[in-house]
Order: structure tokens, then sequence, then C-alpha cells
């Protein structure tokens, strides 16, 4: 077997480009307003964004699931809208909500979906179904909550996609269970080099294996950069407005969130360039405070 | 060495994980814990104990390489680099608590604490990891 590279951004074509994208509901507001979004081969992104702002509309529309009213979604360079099957074949996905044939077993699962795609692990969904505890012939209606996530995690992985989008996939898993699911993907990335994108509320997941984050914010992606950059660039400045307006021109720093204060003063989070070292009362971030200013 | 209990990592911290590989292990090599010739796991068994990324890991083994605390073997392992034969003195070693304490020093002084609170919780926390 030939070794891919993950270490290392591949630069061939986007797995994903999103071009103004806009998507809203018939009388609701606009969810997705101009977004334009790009994941790399190799990448592993984590999309934030609070409850009800656009993540799963976004995953969906990037799938070719949801037309958008404006904009372009290519998948491989393919229009995600007339995806060819074996484009089709590459990408596996893990929904929020479990899709499975509630009267079949995960037996009769993995056998339907087999006979759909040129390519099948099925040693590795033999391996993940007896090591995740799954029993292959209990009907899927009659399993957890949690084991019902894991069969979607497998049947999403079996395949071995080039394009992995995951939508909450920890949500009904313990903290055992959602460390064995980031070994497998730690491995998937590590054999093959697959491109994921992953939504979750929980920041630690995030924190190890989602080398990139992407922020949704007011419809858009407000920001993408991986998160050892932003930990180490990103701080927190008080000060006057004045103060600080001049403060930023000096160091080169880039405002990314303002709070104003009372008295003419602000908190603003601002990045600085790389290589720029962070003044001695700014305050240093973590993950969960780029996620509550940022989002 | 086993990866599991190679090092292990904090999350929900300002200090990004691969930053926080090489503090452990410019530590452990320094007290010397890890010595000239000891292999570290591989990128791929350290990615697949902590859960991390492998490029978060890589990055971290890249820059201990370049500063010369690891060196890579024939192949792919790393190993630690031939100078380390054996533990700094404790003159170097306190040197590379320096900037902890005087992270801590500056933020006691911001509390106005008294000197000798200070350093009665940090002999009780030495105590506390001691056992």
């Amino acid at each position: 077997m030939t070794a891919p590279t993950p270490h290392f951004p591949h630069t061939e074509t986007p797995s994903a480009t999103l071009s103004g994208i806009s998507v809203s509901y018939p009388n609701g507001p606009i969810v997705l307003n101009g977004l334009d979004w790009a994941l790399l081969p190799g990448q592993v992104v984590g999309l934030l964004g609070r409850n009800g702002s656009g993540k799963t509309t976004l995953l969906e529309t990037l799938l070719g699931l949801r037309e958008p009213q404006a904009g372009r979604v290519e998948l491989f360079g393919q229009d995600a809208a007339r995806l060819d099957d074996a484009a089709r074949a590459r990408i596996g996905y893990v929904p929020q909500q479990s899709d499975l044939f509630e009267a079949f077993t995960p037996a009769q699962l993995m056998a339907y979906f087999k006979s759909f795609y040129p390519r099948w692990n099925d040693a590795r969904v033999e391996g993940l179904m007896s090591r995740w505890d799954i029993a292959r012939d209990k009907p899927i209606r009659k399993l957890s909550g949690g084991q019902k996530q894991r069969l979607s995690i497998i049947r999403a992985l079996a395949h071995e996609p080039d394009l992995l989008v995951l939508d909450e996939p920890v949500a009904s898993l313990d903290p055992v269970g959602r460390r064995d699911f980031l070994r497998e993907l730690v491995e998937q990335v590590l054999d093959r080099g697959t491109t994921v994108v992953f939504s979750t509320h929980i920041l630690s997941d995030l924190e190890r294996v989602a080398f990139n984050l992407a922020f949704l914010s007011e419809g858009r992606i407000a920001l993408q950069a991986p998160l050892d950059e932003l930990l180490e660039q990103v701080r927190a400045f008080t000060g006057t407005v004045t103060e600080l307006a001049s403060l930023f021109a000096r160091l080169g720093a880039q405002p990314l969130k303002r709070t104003p204060l009372e008295a003419g003063r602000e908190r603003v989070l601002a990045r600085l360039p790389a290589g720029v070292a962070a003044p001695h009362d700014a305050q240093a971030v973590n993950l969960e405070d780029l996620f509550t200013e940022l989002t | 060495m086993e990866a599991i209990h190679f090092v292990h990592i904090n999350t929900g911290s300002p200090e990004p994980i691969y930053r926080q590989l090489i503090e452990q292990v410019r530590r452990r090599v320094a007290a010397g814990q890890l010595k000239a010739g000891d292999e570290i796991p591989s990128v791929r068994e350290l990615a697949q104990a902590l859960a991390v990324h492998p490029m978060t890991i890589s990055k971290a083994y890249s820059m201990l390489e370049m500063e010369g605390v690891l060196e890579r073997r024939r192949g792919l392992s790393m190993v630690v680099a031939a100078q380390h034969h054996r533990a700094q003195s404790a003159a170097l070693r306190i040197e590379l608590l320096r900037p902890t304490l005087q992270k801590a020093a500056e933020e006691a002084h911001q509390l106005e604490l008294p000197k000798a609170e200070v350093i009665g919780l940090f002999n009780q926390l030495l105590d506390e990891n001691a056992q």
C-alpha cells in the first residue's frame, strides 16, 4: 500500500468548494448569506456555530442534498447537484438524525449499502461492529441511540470515503464512545488522508482532531484557520477605543470582535500577525473563548 | 515506551496541544527520564493513543528535532538526541520552570497576595504532586 501523506496539506482540487451560497426558508430568515468556503484534500475541519446558526443546512448544502437559492457547490470539481456515481461513492455522511432502516438488522443494512459502492471494507465493518458492541442480528429499532449513531458512523466509513461529513456525530455517545470514534477518525486520516468536516458542540473533541476550525456566524464562514495559530495569535485586549486603535495599527493586529464597555472603553478580540509577540497585558484565549466570541 | 503514557494533554487550555507536547518532552529529557537513544512513540502511535490529529504530533516532533532534543534515525523512528545522555543540572532545569512561575508571580501580584501565602500554596501543591 502506498502511504498517503496526510501530515501536509495537499494542493490539488479542493474536495468541496462553495461560492456565494445563499439559503433561506420560506417566510423565514436567511440562513446562509453569500457564504464562501473551501475544503482542501486531507484537511480535518471542525465547524463551529451556535444552535440554529445553520450548520446542518450548510452541511446538507455542501453535500448537494439541499439546493441553494444562489451560489454554486462543487464536490471533487463536479457540480454537486449533478454528481456522477463515482464521485458520490467518494463521500461518507453521518447525518444528525439517524436515517437507518429501522426494520433491518445491522448485518442486513450493511449488505444493502454494500451493493451501492464499488469499494467496501468488510474487515473494517466487522472489526468496528464487534469493537463497538453492535448486535449484528437485532433489529435496528431496538438499538440504543448511541448504538445507532455508531452504526451510522460505521456505514459512513465502510466504503472508505475521500470526503467525510459528520453532523454532530457524537451527540449520543458517552466519553468512551467519543474517544473510540475520534481514534477511528485519526486512523482514517492516517491511512487515507481523508478530508473530514464535522460539527459538534463538544469542544474538547474538536480540539484534539480538528486541525482547522471554521466559525459559522451570520450566514457566513466568518473565519477559518488552524486552531494552533488562533491560540497563538488571538488575544483579548481591553482599553479605550483610541488606545486600542493605535496599538492595533502599530502591531498590525486585525480586530475580530468588539465588545463596548463603559466610559469609552472596549474589549477587543484581535489576531496578531504570525511571529509578532503579544503585548504583556493582552489575554490569551482558549477554544471556548473563541467559540463564544466568534459565533 | 507505551504511547498512552508518553505524554498527557489538557484540552480547554490556551496552550496549543503541540506546545504542550513540546514542553513535556523537553522537561522529561531535562530531568533525564528520557535519555539519548531512547525511542519515542511514532507519530501514528501517539496520534492514535491520544486521539489527536497526526499533524499536531508531527509538528511538535519537527520542532523538537530542530532544537536538538530529538533526532531522526534511519527509517522514520525518532529518538532522544545523542547529547542528552544524562539529566541536566538543577540550575538548568529550574530555568524551564521560570516562565510558569513568572506568570504565577504576576498574577499573585495583581491579586495583591502576601508573599508567604503564595509560597505556602506552592509548597502545598508540590507536596500534593509528590504523592
